[in-house]
C-alpha cells in the first residue's frame, strides 16, 4: 500500500513518519503513535470521544484525514498532563465526580479545555453549548458542567485552589460525604486503557462477516479465497468450534457463529484475522456464503400463532419463556369492582448506546490458558460457558474484565468473546476485535419491545380489587437475558400496590429481530410503564388525585409482595411524598389543568425555555454589536 | 470505511486541475471531509474505495474573503465557524452567525466548509437558506487546454434537487458572492432532535430592514429549508409583509402563508406547525435585532423571541 510522510509536532515532539493515505488523524494517533487518550465512539463525528487540538483549535479527529496534519501542531489529551500533574480542569472533573465509565471523558476534558480557553468567563449555558459536540451516556452532564464551572472559577481566582481538593470527611464517615472516585485520575487524563486501546506484540485484527438476512439456512460457506489472501492469518466459522456450542444468560441457544442457520440481520457468520483491520475487512468480501431464505418473523404476536415459522427447534411455539403469577380470584375481584378499565401499552426497542463500542483482546498464554480481555459485565459466567464451547477445563480459560466504557446491561452477553478465543487458538497469536458503532447497534441486545394489556378493577374509593396483566415481549432471535427479564417484569410489574386478586403473564417470544436482552431496570420498566400510566387513567375516571390513588393502594411496612414475600419495611410512601413535593404538584384529579400551575405562563418558574442556542452572543456582545 | 491509495493536497487551482485531469474517473474532491467519512460507513455506502482523494481546502483562493458594504465574497473552503467568529463576516451577513451556531458543533464547524455544504445539496443543508436570502451566486472554475475559466450561477438555480446540482464533471466550486446586508436584523430558526449535531427538520433564515419610522419593513427576506427538495425563498410572504405596516396581526397572517409549501416525505403535519411558528419567531427575532422593539408587544417577544 502506498504511504505518505507526515511531519508534525505532536504533544511537543517533532515527528516525521509514514502514514497510510486512507488513515484518519485518529487512526494515526491511536494505531501508530499509541496515543489512545482519544477514543473512537462513533467514527462519524457525532460523539466527541476523539477531540484533539490542531494548531490550538479543537477538531474531531475521526473526521480529519491524516494528510491534514501535515506541518501542524497537535495536542491530544495526553498533552494536558505533560508536567506529570493533572490540569486544573482535570482536577475539577475529579473533584466534581464528572467521570463515570470514563470513555467520553478525555474528549469531554478537551472540549471543556477549549471552551474556557476561548471564553474564560463562559457561563453555564455557554459551556453547555460549547460542549454540545460531546456525548456522555452516564452522567446526565450536570456533574460535567459543575466541573467546568469549578475549573473556571478556580482559574479566575473566584475560588481558591483548595476548592479542587477532596472534601474532608467528618469522623472518617463516607456515607453522605463527597468522596472522589479512585479511578477518576486515570480517566480524566486519558491514561486508562480500554480493551480497544490495548495492543500486544504480534497482534492480529479480527473482522466479522455478518448475516444480511433475518432468517435463512446456510447452505455453504466458502472461505478459501479469503484464506489465500496475503496478510490473512485465519478464518473461522461454526465448524471451528471444538466443544458444545451455545451461550446465553439463561438458555444457551446462541452459537458463537451461525450454525447452519441465521436468525437475525447482523448475526456473526464468519470471522477473519489479519495483520491489519483493512486486510481483514477486504477479506470478508471474499467469503462466499450461500443462503436459502426462510420466512421471517418480525412481530411477537405473529410468532405465537400456530403454524408460524419455527425459529429454534427446541421451542416449536417460539416461546422463550412464559412467567405466570396467580393470586386470589380475579373473576371475583372484577365482579366486586365499581370500575373496570382495560388499556394496551407498548414500548419500543432501545439501544444502550454506551460510548465504548464492544472490543476485546484474546491470546493463549504460555501455559495454554485461553485468555479473553473484554468489557464483559459477566466474566465468571462467560468463563464457564466458554470452557464448554472450546472443550477445555475451566482452569485453562481466563476472562479479564477491562474497564467498561458504559454497559447498562448491554455487555452481559458473550456476543463476540467466543470468536476471539477461537481465533487466538487457531492462529496462536493475540487477536483484537473492535466493533464499529454500527456493528454495536446491529448485533447486540436491545431493551425488549413490549405490548401489555392491563385490566384493573377498582372500588369507587380507588382501592384496587383485581388486576390482570399480560405482556408479550419481542425477545428477538436468541434468548440472552429474556428469561430473567420476563421474571422481573412479572414480579415487579403490578407495582408496589396491595392487589388481592392478581393474574400476571409475561411472555418472551422468539422473532427474527435483533435479540433483546438486559437493560437497566430489567423488565420492570415495561410493565410498570403500563401500571403507572393505568393508575393515572383510573384516577382521572374516579376523580382522584394521582398521588392519592397510589397512597390508597401503596404497600406499607409488613406488606406481602405479589409473590408472597414479606416486606419488613417499605419506603414507597416516602418516595411518593418526595416526588409530590419536588414536582410542586397541584393537588386534584387530573381532569383539568389547574390555574396555579407555573407551566401555563410562557415564562416562569417550572417552565423550560424553548430550545434555542446563542448564549455566546449574549455573553460577549461583540457579534450582537456587529449586527 | 473509506479507502484511498493517494491523498493529494494541491496548493493552487492549477495543481488541483492537473491532479483531476491525470486521475480522471478515479478521484473525488474533498474539503472538510465531514460528509465523506459518515457516508463511507455501514448502512450508507459501506466500504468505499476511491483511488485518489484531492483535498482542495488548502488552496488560498478557496480561503479568501473580500467584504465591502455592497458585496461579500468568500472562498468555498471557508470553515463554517468563521461565519460565527469573524466579525467582518458576521457584520455583512447578519443571519449567518445564527445559522453557524446551530450547525453541527463547534469542532465540526472548524472542519466543515461552506462550499461542501452547498455542493452536498442536502434539502436540510443549513448553510444554504441564509445565502439564498442574501441572493448568493456560486463561482465554478474549470480548466480546458490549460486555461482556467469561471462561470457564475445564482445559488438557488445551482441546487436542482436533493443531492443534485448544476456542478459539471471537472468543475470546482471556488467562491460564493452575495449581497452584504449590514444593519439588517437576522435570525436563523432550526429544529431537530437536539441542539448540537442535528439535521434540520425545518430551518428558516430571516433578514429584515426597517424604514426610518421603524414601523414598516424596508426589506424583508425569508428562505426556508427542510420542507421540500430544495431551499426556497418565500417571495409571496415577503411581498405581503412589504405591502403594509408591521403589526402583530399582519405577522400572524404572514405566518399562515407558507404552511402549504410543506412537501417533505415525513412528518408533514408537524412541519406545518413548525413553519407557522418559525415565520413568527424568525420575524420577531429579526425585527428585534433590527432595532424594532417599539413595534413588538412584550407578549409577542415573550412568546417568540
Amino acid at each position: 500500500m502506498p504511504e505518505m510522510r507526515i511531519e508534525a509536532t505532536i504533544n511537543g515532539r517533532k515527528i516525521a513518519r509514514a502514514a497510510k493515505p486512507h488513515q484518519r488523524l485518529l487512526d494515526f494517533l491511536r494505531d501508530d503513535l499509541h496515543l489512545t487518550g482519544a477514543k473512537e465512539g462513533c467514527g462519524a463525528g457525532e460523539c466527541g470521544t476523539c477531540s484533539v487540538f490542531i494548531d490550538g483549535v479543537l477538531f474531531k479527529s475521526c473526521m480529519v484525514p491524516v494528510g491534514k496534519a501535515q506541518g501542524k501542531t497537535i495536542e491530544t489529551v495526553e498533552a494536558l498532563t505533560r508536567t506529570g500533574e493533572l490540569s486544573v480542569l482535570q482536577k475539577a472533573f475529579h473533584k466534581a465526580g464528572a467521570s463515570q465509565c470514563g470513555y467520553c471523558i478525555p474528549g469531554m476534558v478537551m472540549a471543556a479545555t477549549a471552551a474556557i480557553r476561548i471564553n474564560p468567563f463562559a457561563d453555564r449555558e455557554e459551556i453547555k453549548e460549547r460542549l454540545g459536540g460531546n456525548i456522555c451516556r452516564c452522567t446526565g452532564y450536570q456533574k460535567i458542567f459543575d466541573a467546568v464551572e469549578l475549573a473556571r472559577d478556580v482559574q479566575n481566582g473566584k475560588l481558591p485552589v483548595t476548592a479542587l481538593a477532596e472534601d474532608e470527611t467528618a469522623d472518617g464517615k463516607y456515607i453522605g460525604a463527597n468522596v472522589r472516585r479512585l479511578d477518576a485520575p486515570s480517566k480524566v487524563s486519558g491514561a486508562l486503557k480500554y480493551a480497544g486501546d490495548m495492543v500486544m506484540p504480534d497482534m492480529l485484527h479480527l473482522q466479522v462477516l455478518r448475516s444480511p438476512h433475518p432468517h435463512a439456512l446456510i447452505e455453504s460457506i466458502d472461505t478459501s479465497e479469503a484464506e489465500a489472501m496475503e496478510g490473512v492469518e485465519g478464518v473461522i466459522t461454526w465448524a471451528d468450534v471444538p466443544g458444545e456450542d451455545g451461550f446465553g444468560v439463561f438458555v444457551h441457544d446462541q452459537p458463537i457463529m451461525a450454525r447452519g442457520k441465521v436468525r437475525y440481520v447482523g448475526e456473526a457468520v464468519a470471522a477473519v484475522a489479519a495483520e491489519d483491520a483493512v486486510i481483514a475487512r477486504k477479506a470478508l468480501s471474499k467469503i462466499k456464503v450461500v443462503y436459502k431464505l426462510l420466512a421471517a418473523l418480525f412481530d411477537a404476536e405473529a410468532a405465537m400463532q400456530s403454524g408460524a415459522p419455527v425459529i429454534h427447534d427446541y421451542a416449536p411455539d417460539n416461546v422463550t419463556k412464559h412467567i405466570p403469577i396467580r393470586k386470589g380470584d380475579i373473576a371475583r375481584g372484577f365482579a366486586e369492582s365499581d370500575l373496570v378499565v382495560e388499556e394496551t401499552y407498548s414500548t419500543q426497542p432501545i439501544e444502550h448506546a454506551y460510548l465504548e463500542p464492544e472490543a476485546g483482546l484474546a491470546y493463549v498464554d504460555p501455559d495454554g490458558v485461553v485468555t479473553v480481555i473484554s468489557p464483559s459485565q459477566n466474566i465468571t459466567h462467560h468463563r464457564h460457558m466458554l470452557a464448554k464451547i472450546i472443550a477445555k477445563p475451566i482452569n485453562k480459560v481466563r476472562f479479564i474484565m477491562s474497564p467498561v466504557g458504559g454497559g447498562f446491561g448491554g455487555k452481559e452477553d458473550m456476543i463476540y468473546q467466543g470468536m476471539l478465543a477461537l481465533m487466538a487458538m487457531k492462529t496462536r497469536r493475540p487477536v483484537r476485535l473492535v466493533f464499529t458503532r454500527e456493528e454495536s447497534i446491529i448485533s447486540t441486545a436491545k431493551r425488549h419491545p413490549s405490548k401489555t394489556v392491563l385490566r384493573m378493577g377498582l372500588t369507587r374509593e380507588g382501592r384496587i380489587k383485581a388486576v390482570s396483566l399480560k405482556m408479550i415481549c419481542d425477545g428477538g432471535a436468541y434468548g440472552l437475558s429474556t428469561e430473567g427479564v420476563m421474571r422481573k417484569a412479572a414480579i415487579l410489574g403490578a407495582g408496589p400496590y396491595n392487589i388481592p386478586n392478581l393474574q400476571v403473564d409475561t411472555y418472551g417470544i422468539y422473532t427474527n429481530n435483533t435479540p433483546s436482552g438486559a437493560f437497566r431496570s430489567f423488565g420492570a420498566l415495561q410493565t410498570q410503564f403500563a401500571t403507572e400510566s393505568h393508575l393515572d387513567i383510573c384516577a382521572e375516571k374516579l376523580g382522584l388525585d394521582p398521588f392519592e390513588i397510589r397512597r390508597i393502594n401503596a404497600m406499607r411496612d409488613g406488606a406481602e409482595t405479589h409473590t408472597k414475600q414479606q416486606l419488613k419495611s417499605v419506603s414507597y410512601l416516602r418516595v411518593l411524598e418526595a416526588a409530590e413535593k419536588a414536582s410542586k404538584w397541584e393537588q386534584g384529579a387530573p381532569v383539568s389543568r389547574g390555574d396555579r400551575r407555573a407551566d401555563l405562563t410562557p415564562v416562569g418558574e417550572g417552565v423550560r425555555a424553548a430550545c434555542s442556542l446563542g448564549a455566546r452572543f449574549e455573553a460577549n456582545g461583540k457579534l450582537e454589536a456587529a449586527e | 470505511m473509506l479507502f484511498c491509495d493517494e491523498y493529494l493536497m494541491p496548493k493552487t487551482l492549477d495543481e488541483a486541475f492537473a491532479a483531476m485531469e491525470s486521475h480522471r474517473g478515479r478521484y473525488k474532491l474533498v474539503a472538510g471531509a465531514t460528509d465523506i467519512y459518515p457516508w463511507a460507513r455501514e448502512g450508507r455506502a459501506g466500504d468505499v474505495e476511491i483511488p485518489v482523494l484531492i483535498d482542495i481546502a488548502g488552496i488560498p483562493e478557496l480561503n479568501d474573503k473580500k467584504i465591502d458594504d455592497k458585496r461579500t465574497r468568500f472562498g468555498a473552503a471557508m470553515p463554517i465557524q468563521r461565519f460565527l467568529d469573524d466579525p467582518q463576516l458576521a457584520r455583512a451577513l447578519p443571519c449567518m452567525p445564527r445559522c453557524a451556531v446551530w450547525f453541527a458543533d463547534d469542532q465540526l464547524r472548524e472542519s466543515a466548509t461552506i462550499g461542501g455544504n452547498i455542493v452536498n445539496a442536502s434539502p436540510a443543508g443549513d448553510g444554504i437558506p441564509p445565502l439564498v436570502a442574501h441572493k448568493a451566486e456560486v463561482e465554478l472554475a474549470s480548466r480546458s487546454n490549460g486555461r482556467i475559466s469561471k462561470r457564475r450561477l445564482p445559488l438557488d438555480l445551482f441546487i436542482t434537487g436533493p443531492g443534485r446540482s448544476e456542478m459539471a464533471e471537472g468543475e470546482i466550486l471556488t467562491a460564493i458572492e452575495c449581497e452584504s446586508l449590514p444593519g439588517y436584523g437576522g435570525s436563523f430558526e432550526k429544529v431537530g432532535h437536539r441542539r448540537s449535531l442535528v439535521i434540520s427538520l425545518v430551518c428558516l433564515a430571516t433578514l429584515v430592514k426597517l424604514d426610518a419610522s421603524g414601523k414598516r419593513f424596508e426589506d424583508v427576506r425569508l428562505a426556508i429549508g427542510g420542507i421540500g427538495p430544495v431551499p426556497l425563498r418565500l417571495a409571496e410572504v415577503e411581498k405581503f409583509l412589504l405591502s403594509g405596516p408591521l403589526d402583530e396581526g399582519r405577522l400572524e397572517q404572514a405566518a399562515e402563508m407558507p404552511v402549504h409549501l410543506v412537501q417533505s416525505r415525513t412528518r408533514q403535519e408537524y412541519r406545518r406547525e413548525v413553519v407557522r411558528g418559525f415565520v413568527m419567531r424568525g420575524l420577531v427575532n429579526a425585527v428585534r435585532r433590527a432595532g424594532g422593539h417599539a413595534v413588538l408587544t412584550p407578549e409577542l417577544e415573550a412568546s417568540y423571541a
